[in-house]
């Protein structure tokens, strides 16, 4: 795939989605823990993991573009 | 699990907590997706988008099904009846005002710059909820929720 170094703002929405996808693994466990439906606990507790991949996915991301960063401010 | 009486919060407003993110998450994605400039952070945005999407309409079904969400009332069939002829009024009219602007200048042809239409919204579906999508997965054939990735 066609990589181009990451923009200032593509890396602050990375860093925003990773902070969200965090939150909602954590609100999804808890959610699921404390929920009494079965249903809603089972559909809590699959979408903890699928946050827990997003995350990762994140991640990835900003490593796969770690190469192309610039180490000195661009004109 | 918390006995019911010591629960922080009513199931319905745990669910709905969970719910109101994945809707705010949606957007976000949709507004990182549209102002990437690499195309793989796009591509990367666009997926987390259909997936999110899939989630909040997984958990919108789940609390639909278990009471916890009344549906908005319905439109009446007049009202709809009203703004059907409306737009197709301005449809008319727009339709007319491109073929008077049309007629009037060559255009160039599509050819002359190599276009090529956007593919059409199918053929990028993300894997949807209770039937099996494009990609292989649990051969079982029963539903878990949520088979998005």
């Amino acid at each position: 795939m066609n990589m181009k170094p990451l923009s200032a703002k593509e890396l602050e929405y990375i860093a925003d989605s990773l902070s969200n996808e965090d939150l909602l693994i954590k609100q999804c466990t808890a959610g699921a823990l404390s929920c009494t439906n079965p249903q809603i606990t089972q559909v809590l507790m699959h979408q903890a993991q699928v946050h827990q991949s997003q995350y990762q996915a994140l991640l990835n991301c900003l490593q796969q573009h770690q190469a192309l960063a610039p180490t000195q401010p661009q004109g | 699990m918390y006995a019911q009486n010591q629960q922080f919060m009513p199931d319905e407003d745990l669910a709905y907590t969970v719910l109101a993110d994945l809707k705010r998450v949606t957007r976000e994605y949709g507004t990182a997706a549209t102002e990437s400039v690499c195309p793989s952070v796009r591509q990367q945005f666009t997926q987390l988008l259909n997936t999110t999407l899939a989630m909040q309409g997984e958990l919108y079904t789940a609390m639909s099904q278990q009471n916890m969400y009344s549906a908005a009332s319905p439109a009446l069939r007049q009202e709809i009846d009203k703004q059907m002829k409306e737009y197709q009024q301005t449809q008319q009219k727009t339709n007319q005002f491109l073929q008077q602007k049309k007629s009037a200048q060559s255009q160039p042809s599509p050819q002359a710059w190599g276009y090529q239409p956007a593919p059409q919204w199918p053929s990028y579906a993300p894997q949807n909820m209770g039937h099996a999508g494009q990609q292989p997965h649990s051969s079982t054939g029963q539903h878990t929720p949520g088979q998005y990735m």
